[in-house]
């Protein structure tokens, strides 16, 4: 009985998402084709320019680029069922084969990135909360509030300008040093400085939130209760008002994963980090249809299944969601 | 007399209420206003703040150092910096403030109707605004601005407005939903008072002062996304002065640690965005003022 | 008998931006092994700031200025959080008022209790525990949950919840309970239910218990002594006797000529002038001298010291003071009028036009997933001109969604409204009427807070029926007529300009009266108009009602829950139970030959009468 309905609820869910990315890869392509510029750019370089007419012609039509729209979308949609995704005019290789080089230093960057901001968001909220109004609080707000203005790219710039250029502590750019790929110590000198843009311009917002919704709890009547019990102040705050925001938590930074990940595209840009965003990048500005595609499509996966999972973690964890619908996708409190 | 022993009775002392009693905890934030006034009065006087021509390319002095002549030195094509953050603060402030003008109305618009809709049609509207909001910013702009096509100034704040709006409409909603269910509205209903009514004399007073923190927050996002764009190279070219912009040629820069070229502009950004911030946050009503029961 | 806690000169303060809030002032008492001592007072007197100052479970803002706390003789004043803590629970326990948010709303209830169990008994087995947990349960009279472990609080009635608080406090069998409100923000008849636990389980273990109410009633009905705070000080103590019979203050007199017991037949409801005083700077004599229609003139320059009556019996007011024996003040008389003498009855009225006719009302609710929720079904009654019709129930009967409908805010699923003949319910007809229908029906909301918009002047609140609906000012301007409105309803002009804000609950609410009377309304439906409010303005507010009522002869729909309200202002009353008007009748009938179960209960758990019979009973029992 009871799987027969959890089959049935996964059945759903994998249909919404069948349907969802259908749509999205739809409207990639339409928008992504309706767009000037010259796709042949992008696969001849230079030489697009110099090519006869006559050439321009041979060899769009060898690329399938002048057939109408629908046509191309549904031979898209063909060969990707059969695993092809196309090549990428760029690098001219199979889209797969140039994304899988670098999603695992995407991986790498945003995984860890993520990690940190969760623990430490965590860790700094119940500090200012417990501390609330106290110095150590105000300074760590304001530090926060400064640190949060901070726009990544200049962020990017000022580590790269005293820690690479001035200091020479850290690499600036690239994932590796050439010949090093497979040496770990080498990696992590590449990853500290985009990592610390990373953490550092997205954790304020989530410590922020943490310790407002703290505050929030810490007034709730159910505190004078569970005082009364004789529980110690550190018991009531980690028995009860934690709990209470946890789920909450766990469901906005599931939801929060891809603006963390949309985050990375811009350190990996600075940085020249060899990893998806950079990628995205690329062949949003020179017309890689299928790179695009497929990066689109990976993207949007990943944000439906986040916003699935935030769904699924505050609904199992919290049994008042049942009850009220508002609490899915609670306001995530500005800073 | 007998020492007071005597009946008076009730003498009346009426109370009046203790008008302003609660006062705000935090000041107000006179410092990050006065600054924000000085920058932004600076770039409009753009023109008198400096003689120098900010677009004037003197390849003879590139990449100079801050000094009499040039307080914050050139760039690498010459041109004077100081003359530039003045002109260019201005067309960040511009796509700041027109792109928020653009975000409110389409946020407005959106949550107000999600917020009047019924049920269904509100589930619908917000679920659209979920799956908008957690596609990557840069995403959306990147596709954006290929159907735009060559940047220029209005294109930028065009994008940067239509892909800002979907947090402040959520918040709108919620608010205009619970303004709508409040027990005034439903009285002024009651009383006949009909939709344009209840609109101008209920809705809007109520929810002004949320939708002026989200607008102050949401010149501070744009202004951000002006200077991501373009230091990425999608969005203004180098030659439409900008703060972004300017940033533009920080790769330049680094390899010859012009370290004025980065850090110059990039601190005026930084300060008008924490001089926002703080406006915002005042602006933010103080709900819960009760005290930590911990 | 010992003192298991003695109270010395205590003061708390809280520290505010707008100053020093001295919230209890000077504070002595002691409570003794198993005896049950009744505080009672007004909202805002330091009830509750008492009770958290001992347990000290106050925010930080609050300090204790000065005075002793003793605990068998022991000083704690000095004690940090960690000696509290073990104190916390094992020595002392508290029952709050709001049992809905003094559950952890995440955690089983279960899980609740058993972890107070815990904090007891660290080393207890899981077995142990749950034996313990389960003798909880019996002791609350909560035997479902022992099955049926993960149950949430939302999932529990407000007297369920109510109970597991108590088992919470009780866990460790603290020596001294104390009590907060514990029924107030319960329905009546499980008012009653818990006010009955309480006792019971007084009895059983023997608890000390300190009782905060501002129901002298339930003071009556639960205490051995009784203590009456006002303005953060204790203006007189003595036993449960000694108060009620021979009480010394005039203070305790005004609550008590406040009962609404007294005032049958009457015709107003006793209330004590004017507003507590605001205790960020406290009047420098007695801080009852300006309600006090006894005031000395010594009242108003030195605050009276704690004179002694008897061993046990204490009050402070100049009264006693032997300089002002001569004027031989004494206590009013208490006591009930016959009933009879209210016989003389509206036989004309009843023959009077119906103004409102409800038919076979029913009003349905979508909830979650396709299901709904019928909260008015088959609702008939009759209102006549001049009529004043009680609608009564518990939270959750129907009550405000039948006002609704008959406001055209809610569409009815089912039935028919006629208003002056008029079909409400049909819209063509409304909207051929809609003018008549608005200006002449008015409403009143509970929440006075939300029903006025915080962003307009009280002048432009009050005048904005008029404005609607074009009526051209009789005094002139809009605001000339809004002042006229305001001192109809007992408001100074001098509020014209504030913000709803800056006014006091009652003071809302009579901006609410003004506001819906500006119309001169044929119909007014307050919906529990006094159910936010403190007890003194509750009766200000029904006075203020039936004053206006006389003078300008509307029929009124009064909705409340609280029944002694209903039968003092009402004609006829109707009894609501689960969406269905269960009765409906005379007062008369209604309050003593109640038919059905559900009144009987009802007008049986009714706390008034019982604090004169309550009284007697006890005096015969001892």
């Amino acid at each position: 009985m009871k799987i027969n309905r959890y089959m049935k609820i996964i059945g759903r869910k994998i249909l919404l998402l069948a349907g969802s990315v259908f749509i999205l890869s739809l409207l990639v392509f339409y928008i992504s084709r309706l767009s000037p510029g010259d796709p042949l750019v992008s696969y001849y370089g230079d030489r697009a320019e110099k090519m006869s007419p006559q050439e321009q012609e041979w060899a769009r039509d060898r690329l399938g680029l002048n057939d109408p729209i629908h046509v191309q979308y549904i031979r898209w949609l063909q060969n990707a069922f059969r695993g092809d995704f196309g090549i990428s005019y760029k690098y001219k290789m199979d889209v797969t084969a140039v994304i899988g080089g670098r999603i695992l230093n995407t991986l790498l960057l945003g995984g860890i990135g993520f990690l940190l901001i969760f623990v430490l968001a965590l860790l700094l909220g119940i500090l200012c909360a417990w501390h609330e109004d106290k110095i150590l609080d105000r300074v760590i707000c304001k530090i926060g509030t400064v640190t949060s203005c901070i726009p990544e790219f200049w962020l990017s710039l000022v580590l790269i300008l005293i820690f690479a250029v001035s200091l020479r502590w850290f690499p600036s750019s690239g994932a590796y040093a050439v010949g090093k790929e497979n040496n770990p110590a080498d990696r992590v000198r590449h990853l500290v400085l985009p990592l610390t843009v990373v953490v550092m311009s997205h954790l304020w917002y989530y410590a922020y939130m943490i310790r407002n919704k703290l505050l929030v709890e810490v007034r709730a009547d159910y505190v004078l209760l569970a005082r009364m019990k004789g529980l110690r102040k550190s018991q009531v705050m980690f028995r009860h008002c934690l709990p209470n925001i946890l789920p909450g938590y766990f469901s906005i930074m599931a939801v929060s994963v891809p603006h963390v990940l949309g985050g990375t595209y811009i350190v990996e840009t600075v940085f020249s980090y060899p990893g998806i965003g950079t990628l995205t990048y690329e062949s949003a500005r020179y017309q890689d249809y299928n790179l695009l595609m497929l990066l689109s499509l990976i993207t949007g996966i990943t944000v439906i299944v986040c916003n699935m999972l935030a769904q699924a973690v505050s609904e199992r964890i919290d049994p008042r969601i049942r009850v009220d619908d508002e609490g899915a996708y609670g306001e995530v409190e500005e800073l | 007399m007998r020492d007071g022993f005597e009946i008076v009775g009730i003498r009346r002392t009426e109370q009046y209420p203790a008008s302003g009693s609660q006062s705000r905890r935090q000041g107000k934030p006179l410092v990050s206003a006065l600054l924000l006034c000085f920058i932004a009065a600076g770039c409009l006087a753009c023109k008198w703040m400096t003689a120098k021509d900010p677009s004037y390319l003197n390849l003879q002095y590139h990449s100079m150092p801050p000094n009499r002549e040039f307080i914050f030195g050139t760039d690498t094509m010459g041109r004077d910096i100081f003359s530039m953050i003045w002109y260019g603060g201005r067309i960040s402030l511009f796509i700041g403030l027109v792109s928020t003008l653009l975000t409110t109305f389409l946020a407005v618009i959106v949550g107000a109707i999600s917020g009047c809709a019924s049920g269904k049609v509100d589930a619908v509207i917000m679920r659209g605004v979920d799956i908008l909001l957690s596609v990557p910013e840069l995403l959306l702009v990147l596709l954006l601005q290929a159907v735009f096509g060559r940047p220029n100034v209005f294109s930028i704040t065009l994008v940067i407005g239509i892909t800002g709006w979907m947090r402040m409409s959520r918040v709108i909603r919620t608010e205009v939903r619970q303004i709508r269910n409040s027990e005034y509205v439903t009285a002024a209903r009651c009383m006949g008072g009909g939709f344009f009514h209840v609109l101008w004399h209920h809705l809007v007073p109520n929810f002004i002062s949320s939708v002026m923190f989200m607008v102050v927050m949401s010149i501070r996002s744009a202004i951000v996304a002006e200077s991501t764009l373009s230091f990425m190279g999608i969005g203004l070219p180098v030659e439409v002065i900008s703060w972004g912009s300017m940033l533009s040629l920080a790769e330049q820069a680094l390899s010859g640690r012009a370290w004025w070229m980065i850090l110059i502009p990039g601190l005026f950004l930084v300060v008008t965005l924490v001089c926002l911030t703080n406006l915002g946050n005042h602006l933010q009503r103080h709900v819960n003022r009760r005290h930590s029961n911990l | 008998m010992s003192e298991l806690l003695e109270v010395r000169n205590l003061s708390v303060s809280f520290d505010t931006p707008a100053g020093e809030i001295q919230a209890v002032r000077d504070v002595s008492f002691c409570v003794r092994a198993g005896e049950v001592l009744a505080v009672v007072g007004e909202t805002g007197c330091g009830k509750s700031v008492l009770c958290k100052s001992i347990l000290r479970l106050l925010p930080e803002i609050a300090r204790i200025k000065k005075g002793q706390i003793l605990l068998n003789g022991v000083d704690i004043t000095g004690y940090r959080e960690q000696d509290m803590c073990r104190l916390r629970g094992r020595f002392f326990a508290m029952v709050f008022q709001n049992p809905m948010t003094v559950l952890n709303p995440s955690m089983s209830v279960w899980a609740q209790i058993a972890e107070a169990v815990k904090v007891y008994g660290r080393n207890m087995s899981r077995e142990e525990v749950e034996q313990r947990v389960i003798q909880l349960l019996d002791l609350v009279g909560l035997e479902d949950l022992k099955k049926r472990r993960q149950q949430y609080p939302y999932h529990l009635s407000g007297g369920m919840q109510q109970r597991c608080v108590m088992a919470i406090a009780l866990a460790a069998e603290p020596k001294l309970l104390f009590a907060d409100e514990p029924t107030t923000a319960l329905d009546v008849t499980i008012q009653a239910q818990i006010l009955d636990l309480i006792k019971e389980v007084q009895a059983r273990l023997h608890t000390a218990t300190v009782f905060v109410t501002h129901d002298l009633s339930v003071a009556a009905k639960a205490a051995d002594r009784v203590a009456v705070m006002y303005a953060g000080k204790i203006v007189e103590i003595g036993t449960t006797e000694e108060i009620f019979q021979d009480s010394r203050h005039p203070y305790t007199w005004g609550l008590m000529r406040a009962l609404p017991a007294f005032a049958r037949g009457r015709d107003s409801l006793y209330s004590i002038p004017g507003m507590p005083p605001a205790l960020i700077d406290p009047p420098k004599g007695d801080a009852f001298a300006c309600r006090n229609e006894y005031a000395l003139a010594i009242d108003y320059e030195k605050q009276p010291p704690m004179f002694q009556v008897t061993d046990t019996h204490f009050a402070a007011t100049w009264l006693l003071d032997e300089r002002a024996e001569g004027l031989g003040i004494r206590a009013p008389v208490f006591r009930m009028e016959e009933e009879d003498c209210q016989e003389e009855q509206k036989s004309p009225e009843a023959a009077a036009k119906v103004l409102l006719d409800v038919q076979h009302l029913t009003h349905v609710f979508p909830i979650s997933s396709g299901k709904t929720l019928t909260a008015v079904d088959d609702v008939s009654f009759q209102i006549r001109r001049g009529e004043i019709f009680g609608l009564i129930g518990e939270s959750g009967s129907g009550k405000s969604t039948v006002a609704r409908c008959i406001m055209n805010v809610y569409r009815p699923a089912g039935g028919h409204i006629l208003y002056q003949g008029i079909d409400i319910c049909d819209s063509r007809e409304f909207r051929a009427h809609k003018k008549m229908l608005q200006s002449t029906r008015q409403m009143i909301f509970q929440d006075c807070d939300g029903s006025l918009n915080r962003r307009m002047k009280v002048c432009d609140i009050i005048a904005e029926p008029m404005r609607l609906q074009h009526v051209k000012p009789p005094r002139g301007t809009y605001r000339a007529e809004a002042a006229f409105q305001m001192q109809h309803v007992g408001l100074a002009a001098a509020y014209l300009d504030q913000y709803p804000c800056a006014l006091s609950g009652g003071q809302r609410q009579r901006v609410a009266i003004a506001r819906a009377l500006s119309m001169e309304p044929a119909l007014l439906v307050a919906d529990e108009p006094i159910a936010s409010l403190d007890v003194s303005m509750q009766a200000q507010i029904v006075n203020l009602f039936r004053h206006l009522q006389k003078e300008q002869g509307f029929s009124f729909l009064f909705i409340a829950h609280d029944l002694a309200m209903v039968e003092f202002l009402c004609d006829r009353v109707g009894v609501m139970y689960q969406g269905r008007l269960v009765e409906t009748g005379s007062v008369k009938e209604i309050f003593h030959h109640p038919v059905h179960p559900y009144t009987q209960k009802l007008v049986a758990s009714m706390p008034l009468p019982a604090c004169c019979t309550g009284w007697d009973e006890r005096r015969q029992n001892r």
